[in-house]
Parts: C-alpha cells; structure tokens; sequence
C-alpha cells in the first residue's frame, strides 16, 4: 500500500506525508544544504515541532530535523503495544543509580511528532506558584517566567490542540473554557471519583487532547484505549497532526530519519549549522541559528557531543549544568480488584483526575502530585503486576485473568531538582557512532516522601470506593525535566528565559529539559506554551536585530 | 368565555369534513405554500350538501396531530432503541418507551386513518400511558444522574441518560391526546385539551416542546462544540417558531398567522434535513458506515431531528384549529 | 484462585471486523509466523530457554497450539530490535540471557545433576525462586545482579512474548485490536457485542454463544 517509513525518509522531493490520508501528500518547500536558513530545529515533538511552526508563521525559514520516520497514523499505526514500539526512543542508553529510570516507551519518542505521538494526552497546566516556589513555597528553583505570561500561552495552545475538558476547572486560577467538552468516564475513572468523594476531594474529568467531536480532518476518539501506542485515528491532537502540518503549510521543511550529531560551532562561539545524519550518510546543513529540542535526554547528550577546543565540556556548558539536575516524575500506582467488570483498556487511560494534593500545602515534604485513572493494556499489566508483586507461574497466569476486574490510580508527581542526578555521556557508541546517553537517577528522600504520601493517599481512595486486593507499583517513573535548566543567571543556569544560551547566542534549547523544576502535572503543555513564548521572543529579538 | 365562544361558532358554517378528507402530506404541503387561512379557502361552501355530521370537528386537523404524535413516537422509538441498546436494556424498564411508543404509534395511524368524531378508549389508553411512560422516564434519568459521581454536573448532563429524551414520549401522548380531544368535539362547544381550550392549548404544547427540544439539542450540540456551524441552525431557528406559536396561544385571535407558519415550515425542514446531517456527520466518524455498530450509537442521533418536524405538525394544526375557533 | 473463561473467545475472530485495520492485520500475520527454529541462541541454549519460559509462564496442557514464548525471545534478540535503555549492571539483552541460561544449567547440575531442561517443574521452580530472591552465586553468573536480571529481563522477556499474542488476549478476555473500530459501552458491567463474554458459573452457555459473534 505505502512505502516502509523506516526505509528511506518521506519527507523530500518536495513533499511530506499528509497525516490525515492514507498515501496522502502535502506539498513542502525544501532547503538545501548549503542554503543559510534562519533557524536549523533538532527534534519535532513538543517544543520542536510548535516552535517550527510559530517559526514559520512569522515568515522565518526553517528546517526541523527528527531521526526518527514521518507516520501516517492511518496507515502505519497498529492496535498493538508490541508493533507500535516503533514509535519509542529504543537506540541504546545506559540507565544507573540509585533508581535507574526505565526509557523507552515511558519518556522517549523518535518519530516525527516526538513523544507526543505516544503520550496520553493529559493536557495539565502548572500550578502558578511552581513557577517561583522557591520564593513562595520554598523549595527547587525559580523559573525566569511568571505564571501570568505563561497563563496567556497555556491559553493558546490549548486552543491549537482543541483541549477536550471540563467546563470548570476546580484548581487555580480562572482559564477559559477548554475548546471541546471533557469525554465521558469510563468505569476505571468512575472509581477514581468515587474514591475521590468518599475522601472529600475534588476530582474532574481530565483536560486530554483529544477531540469528543470532529475537528478538520480528525475523528473524534472512539475510545479504543491504544492511546499510548499512537493514534490510529487521528483524534489525538499530538504535534504530528496539528502544528507540523501548520509548519509545513507555512513553508517549514520537516526532515525525517535525519539524526542530528553535532552543533557546528565558529570561532566568534556562533553556532553555524548542524551536521546529520540521512540517507546512509552524514550532511551539514547551514543554519543562522540553532534550536535544540531533543527532550532532557538527547539535548544534553547533543550539546555534550558538540564539544570543540573552546567549548571541551560541551557547548552552551560555561556553566557546567549541561546534564544536570534531571528530574522524573514519580509515576507509582495502586491497584486492585473490582466486583465489577472495569475493563479498563476502554478509552483513554485517564479520563479523570484529582489535583488535590497539587494545591494543598498541608504536607510534610515540599512539592506536589495529581493521580488519575489508568487502564494498562496487557504487556503493560504483565510486568507491573510482575515487578511489583514478584508472581510468575501459575500465579501470574491466573492473576492475568483478572484483567477485566482491575482498577488502579497513578500519580504524577514533582520530583526534586537535584545536581546528582544527570545525563551524560558513556563509553557505548550507537549505530551513528555516536556516544550514547547515560543517565544517572536516585529519588532524594523528599522525593520518597512525597511517592509514600501519594501511595497512602491513592490506597486509602481507592479502599473508599470498594476496590479490594491492593497492591502498590512501588517503582515507576515518567516523564523527564531539567539537564538544560532555565534561569536568570547565566552561573546557575544554561539558557535564559527565552530559551537562549547563555554562552552561544544564537543557539536555543527549547523542549522539556529547560524546566528548573518539573512540577506536579504532565509537562507537555508546559513544554508547548514556552515554545510558543520562545517563537514570540524571538519574533521580539529578531526585529530588534538581537538575532 | 364559553358563551363568547358559543357564539362566534354559532356565528360560523356548520362544517363538515369529508371522511376520505385531505391526506396528511397534502394537508402539511398546503399549509407550508398557502399563507391564507388554508382550510377555509378548501371547505365546502356554505349551502354545500352535509352528510353524516352535523357538527365541526376538524378532522384534517385531528390528523395532522395525530401525525404529529406518530412522528414524534418514531424519533422516540428510534432513539431510545438506539440509545437503551447502548445500555444494553441491563434493566427491563428500558423496554417500556419501545413498547409504548410503538403504542402510540399504532394508536397514532389508526386515528389518523378513522374520521368518526369520538375519542376511543384505547388511543386514549395508549396516549395516557405514554405520558406516564414519559414522566416515569424522566424520573428513571434524573435518578441515574443523581446516583453517578457529580451528581448534576455538566459531565452527567452529557453523557447519562439524557433528561430531555423520555420527555418526547409524554409530548406525543400528550399531542395524541390533544387529536383525541379535538376530535371528541361537542356540538357548540370548542374542543378540550386536559380541561383548556384545545387550539390555544396546543399552540401552547407545540411552544413548550420546540423549546424543550431545542434545549437538549443546545445541551448535544455543545457537548459537540458545534464544531459544524450548522449546529447552530436547530438551536437558534425553532425559538423563533416556539416564540411565534407561544404568541398565538397566549393571544389566540382568530387571524391568519403567516409568520408562524413560516417558521414552523422552517422548523418542519429542519427535522427532515437534520437526519441528513446526522447521516452525513456519522459517515466522517472513524470508520464510518463500516464501522455502523458503533457509529449509529456514538455518533450524531439520526432518529433525533423529526422530533422537530413533529412538532412542526402540531402547531400547524394548533394554527388552522385557531383559524377556526380564535379565541378573540 | 480459579480459572476464569470465556468459552470460545477467540480475539482472532475478529480479525476481519472493523476493530482490525491493515496495519494490524500486518502486525499480528507478521507475529503468528514467528519462526520456531532459533535464530539468534543455539539449540542446547533454546532448549534452556523454553524450559524456562514453560515455568515464567506455564500454558494449559491441553492447548493444542501453545504460544511459542521461546521463539519469541530469540527474535527479538535475532532482530537486534533494543529496548532503549540498559540497566547499567546487565550486560546487552542476548549476551545477558546467554549467561543466565548457561548458568542456570550449572546450577542444576549442581544441585540436581542433571540440565535444567530435564529437572521436574518443582526442581526448576526452586532455581528459579532461588534466582528472583538473589539467592545463587558463583562466577558462572559473571557479576550479573540476579534479582534485576530476572525481573527486567527474564520475566520482563517472556511476559512481552507471551502477552503480545492473541492467545494469551483471548485467555484474559481482553478485546484485542481497536481500530477504527473503538469501544461504545464504557460503564461497568458494560460489554459491546466484540468483547469478550466471560462464563462465570451459570453463564457458560450464554457466554459462548455471545463469543460466537464478537464481530
């Protein structure tokens, strides 16, 4: 039917995949080599692929580099958790520590689109005070932004992705009304809020990108619960079929299957373009400018790897933070059985929430967390039944079968910044010969606090709502933050409020890794509104010849 | 009042209708294209041989609300077997609207195909019990809301069971009933509805049910984000209607109402072009026509719209009814 | 613990319906024709290794085709297809399994004298029980922490093989492929009329005639 998307890229000859067809096509400008364009993008998720287009929008030129293949989900996504691994992040890193974080499907994504092919849609915004709780609660760091600025951009990607949510929000400040109406429940998330009335707290249906209703060219969700696995219909409002298609049509050039290596840097410290890898063979592509937006672990690992004699710890590193500070959320869960038939596997896994313990301070540890339902599909099921109960056999065969019974909540937690915990690079090499990334993570006891808070919290909700033979998946951790944290001062940070760096201004770190804490929600709407801040901040410097 | 009304039917024609009188289509096309006052201009003239009645009764339109009652009963039917088969009929009082919407319906043909001028005690049972099926609906709906968690929050309103729905079966049980009650006629007297003056009385109905509808269909729409602009046109067109033939029933002169047959005309089409739209907006659900068994649930109700049309119907009759027994 | 059914469920019967696209079509025909002759493990090894999947996961005796965890295994290794990650202590995926499965036959000649292969279920289950609790040393295990190679990868292996088939789907009632074709009833107790009818005691001739048309 279509060509093998690992093949060869299908971004070129002057055009790129459309998303919305099956062997569809949308025409795309392409760039040479040798063309200067405004701005050389590494990566396409969710800084990336919203920076391009707000980028192109403005009328820049711009083209964004993924190593990993363009889908079209149509045509190339499966209803299945072992065919979609296509979508993760699998090339070798080494993971070590005191709590060595599992990569692959849970953080990393290597398509276009980026992880956000695979998230879950969970669309959260922070907390106001998250974004100076040193100075207001007294723990992590202050971000260089205010909340009412980022208010404004939360407000607009929300709009971009058409956020399916509630019609009243009952945390933080007032936000306008979410662009479509929250989905329904499905049986797991009407056990999240039972156990949520019988405790006293509040809960909502979760704000999730994507559509209960058409949009364009989008299906609304038929609740096929492969969410994590990709979109097989198009109804998730990830960056592969919103702003990458609005990119293009703006007359960015998205290149797939295209690893970039190495930031080509000059003797005035200017970066000058990014050499990648394509079609069996290394190329440079020249660039005014260089945005960086790989995700907490391949944008330090890329700055590491683009180290030169002026720069030998790696560009952008004057202050010796590249790496450092990685943060996880803690993603622990409780689990148990119903007397009613769940089947949780229907519909999105988190299709309600409770941030009651994000805006609640009456704790003995700093930070904060959500819980929301979920609905592992059976791979998945299998192994956190395995790790956290250590049954195998018979026992594992016969607990299996209660698949159709299980119910279970899993928290999002705020992990603390802490240097100890970094990205570096190993001795290994991957498949470009590259040196791969090695990540080093233990929970901070302020961590494990919070993780036994939330445990005791969840198992007492879910007691609550009559769900028996608890058990608590003790170790999981998700998305990433920090390795390239913002800040306003250029010794205790790598880049600045506008994703810039400080040592070499004309390049920008623009996705997860410049959070300087990583707060109590999902953080790709995070992610999203600061490139979209960024885009603007660059229209900003650009006319005033800053750029 | 009575008297007033005694004497302006004393002050008109004995009329008479003939049995194989005008069908209900024509009756419904009539109306739409003639802004006069339509049944007067067809009626037999004054003089014209009487046979077999004496007295009034209006049988085009006791059909035309008979019509209406069959009409909306088929979305009921429709809808809710559709709608309680997404349930499963997990409890057996799912089956009552099926059951007594196909009741209506029969009693619906059969009045609408017989012209004798009494009510009979079976449609009238088969009306009565879908008012009742209606009002115990709603209370079966408005009991599942309570009971999920939110309770009577935007979320339920959404996606429980919808409170608006089994209100349609009452509405046909009431329209029949209206049609039974017309018909049933008394010579010298206006007909009844329920103790009121019939016409006025549903002119009235047919307000309150345009508006209902429209608020369920402003709830579903929503729920939809009218992501198609034409989900705006059921919301904000049968007010217009509902407001026009609210007018008549509170102001019930005799005088011909172009305006609101207009808009009822307006308000019939949209019922028919809403199941069009429907149609269309499930085919762009994932999978579409192949993918029916869950489409036909999820996507937008095809059977919902003709409640309009429906309704439609009974205000036209309401309308002709007070063209002949204005209340001025 | 009883076994729970759902008699004549098979997730394959959909396979024609709308719940199955092309992609996953593909995706499953692909994975039913997994080779069963080894490919990446020698033979000797490849028998280790299903002994020890036919204790991880022990399948129904009177399965007629059960599912060939093994094979499994050694594809995904063959395919040199990585997780995207490596706990620093555990050696590469196929050179890890290698050392577990040569050092799991040591341990039974060991203590039993005989290969892992031939020991009874009771005898390999106690090597195994011994091996999740880190409880065998010896330089055959060359420094590899027990407990996290038979968590993340042993078990983490053989339940990503066996999990990922129709077969085991169908055992646990799960719906399978969902595409374009999602899900409308999404209460408790709700099944739409593709899933699985479970045959709880009574419901055993109703259930199968609703598996009989989970289409």
């Amino acid at each position: 039917m279509s060509s093998d998307p690992f093949e060869r890229p299908r971004a070129a000859d002057g055009r790129a995949p459309d998303v919305f067809k099956m062997g569809g096509w949308i025409p795309m400008r392409q760039n040479r080599d040798g063309d200067e364009v405004d701005f050389a993008i590494v990566g396409t998720g969710a800084g990336g692929g919203t920076l391009a287009a707000r980028l192109a929008e403005k009328g820049f030129s711009v083209v964004a580099f993924d190593a990993g293949p363009y889908f079209r989900p149509l045509e190339d996504f499966a209803s299945d958790e072992t065919a979609q691994e296509k979508l993760y992040w699998n090339d070798p890193r080494v993971v070590e520590g005191a709590d060595p974080i599992v990569m692959g499907g849970k953080n990393s994504g290597k398509t276009v689109g980026g992880s956000m092919v695979h998230f879950a849609m969970v669309s959260l915004r922070f907390r106001p005070e998250w974004f100076k709780s040193r100075s207001t609660l007294g723990y992590g760091a202050d971000w260089p932004i205010g909340w009412e600025e980022m208010w404004r951009y939360y407000d607009q990607v929300e709009k971009d992705l058409s956020i399916s949510g509630p019609i009243n929000y009952p945390w933080g400040p007032p936000r306008p009304r979410y662009p479509y109406r929250p989905h329904p429940l499905n049986a797991a998330a009407e056990v999240l809020a039972r156990g949520c009335e019988a405790m006293g707290m509040k809960w909502t249906p979760t704000p999730l990108a994507t559509v209960s209703a058409p949009r364009g060219e989008a299906h609304p969700c038929v609740y096929r619960g492969f969410c994590r696995f990709g979109c097989s219909t198009n109804a998730k409002q990830s960056t592969l079929n919103t702003y990458i298609p609005r990119a293009i049509r703006a007359g960015a050039e998205i290149r797939d299957l295209a690893m970039v290596g190495r930031i080509e840097t000059d003797a005035r410290d200017r970066a000058t373009g990014v050499h990648y890898h394509r079609d069996g063979r290394w190329r440079f592509q020249k660039a005014r400018n260089v945005i960086v937006a790989g995700y907490a672990v391949e944008s330090p690992r890329l700055l590491l790897n683009s180290a030169t004699d002026r720069h030998r710890h790696g560009l952008a590193n004057g202050s010796g933070l590249v790496g450092k500070y990685l943060m996880t959320q803690p993603n622990q869960a409780v689990y148990g059985k119903s007397k009613d038939e769940i089947r949780w596997n229907k519909g999105p896994p988190s299709l309600a929430i409770t941030e009651h313990w994000n805006y609640d301070d009456r704790k003995d540890f700093d930070g904060g967390y959500c819980w929301m339902g979920q609905g592992p599909l059976p791979i998945e099921w299998a192994k956190t039944v395995t790790a956290s109960r250590g049954i195998w056999g018979d026992e594992l065969r016969l607990a299996m079968q209660d698949y159709n019974y299980q119910v279970g909540v899993k928290m999002v937690g705020e992990c603390m910044p802490s240097e100890a915990n970094t990205v570096t690079l190993a001795d290994q090499k991957d498949r470009y010969g590259l040196p791969v990334a090695k990540v080093t993570f233990g929970w901070s006891d302020n961590d494990k606090a919070l993780i036994r808070h939330a445990l005791d919290q969840m198992e007492m909700s879910l007691e609550a709502a009559g769900v028996t033979d608890l058990f608590r998946q003790e170790e999981d951790a998700n998305h990433l933050g920090g390795t390239v944290r913002m800040g306003d001062d250029r010794r205790t940070s790598v880049v600045d409020a506008d994703c810039r760096s400080w040592d070499v201004p004309n390049l920008f770190v623009c996705d997860g890794s410049v959070f300087p804490t990583v707060g109590g929600v999902n953080p790709s709407l995070t992610i999203q509104a600061i490139a979209l801040r960024t885009a603007d901040r660059i229209e900003q410097l650009a006319a005033r010849g800053d750029i | 009042m009575r008297s007033m009304v005694e004497k302006r039917l004393g002050a008109t024609h004995p009329r008479m209708t003939i049995m194989s009188g005008p069908t209900r289509e024509a009756d419904f096309a009539d109306l739409v294209d003639d802004p006069a006052p339509a049944h007067v201009a067809r009626e037999p003239r004054p003089g014209a041989p009487l046979r077999g009645y004496s007295h009034s009764v209006e049988i085009g339109q006791v059909r035309m609300v008979h019509g209406a009652a069959a009409m909306l009963a088929m979305s009921v039917l429709a809808d809710s077997g559709i709608e309680h088969s997404r349930g499963q009929y997990h409890n057996p009082a799912m089956f009552t609207p099926l059951v007594s919407s196909t009741l209506s319906i029969l009693a619906s043909l059969d009045g609408a195909a017989r012209s004798e001028t009494s009510a009979h005690p079976l449609r009238l049972a088969s009306y009565g019990i879908a008012m009742v099926v209606g009002l115990v609906g709603t209370a079966f709906h408005v009991h599942n809301i309570t009971k999920k968690p939110g309770g009577f929050s935007w979320e339920n309103l959404f996606y429980q069971a919808p409170i608006g729905a089994p209100a349609a079966l009452s509405l046909s049980g009431l329209l029949g009933l209206a049609a039974e009650g017309i018909r049933d006629e008394k010579p010298g007297e206006s007909p009844k509805l329920l103790g009121l003056p019939a016409a006025p009385a549903l002119a009235g109905l047919t307000a309150l049910g345009l508006l209902g509808t429209t608020a369920e269909v402003s709830l579903l729409h929503f729920r939809g984000n009218f992501q198609n602009p034409l989900m705006y046109l059921p919301v904000a067109l049968p007010p217009i209607a509902a407001a026009l033939t609210a007018e008549a029933a509170l102001r019930p002169h005799k005088r011909p109402r172009p305006q609101a047959k207009l808009w009822l005309g307006i308000t019939a089409a949209l019922g028919v072009a809403g199941v069009a739209a429907h149609a269309y907006g499930t085919h762009r659900y994932s999978g579409g026509w192949k993918n029916w068994r869950q489409n036909l649930v999820d996507g937008p109700p095809i059977p919902a719209p003709p409640a309009f049309s429906g309704l439609a119907l009974a205000g036209f009759a309401a309308l002709a009814l007070l063209e002949r027994h204005g209340d001025d | 613990m009883t076994e729970r059914s759902f008699p004549g469920y098979d997730v394959l019967d959909k396979r024609d319906t709308p719940s199955w696209n092309d992609a996953t079509r593909d995706a499953i025909d692909e994975r039913l024709k997994v080779p069963r002759e080894p490919r990446f493990f020698s033979s000797d090894e490849f028998a280790t290794l299903e002994a020890v999947c036919g204790r991880i996961l022990p399948q129904p005796a009177d399965r007629a085709d059960p599912v060939p965890i093994a094979a499994y295994v050694d594809a995904k290794i063959f395919s040199g297809q990585l997780d995207g990650y490596r706990f620093d202590k555990l050696p590469p995926q196929g050179e890890a399994w290698r050392i577990g499965l040569a050092a799991l036959d040591h341990e039974a000649r060991d203590r039993h004298g005989a290969r892992f292969r031939d020991l009874g279920r009771a005898d390999r289950d106690g090597i195994l029980r011994d091996m999740q609790q880190g409880r065998l040393e010896g330089d055959h295990w060359k420094g590899m922490p027990l407990k996290l190679f038979f968590t993340k990868r042993v078990v983490h292996d053989v339940t990503d093989a066996y999990y990922g088939h129709p077969t085991a789907w169908s055992e646990i009632g799960f719906g399978g492929p969902a595409s374009p074709r999602g899900y409308v009833r999404m209460d408790k107790n709700r099944r739409d009329p593709w899933e699985a009818a479970e045959g709880k005691p009574g419901e055993e001739e109703r259930a199968l005639k609703e598996n009989r048309h989970v289409v």
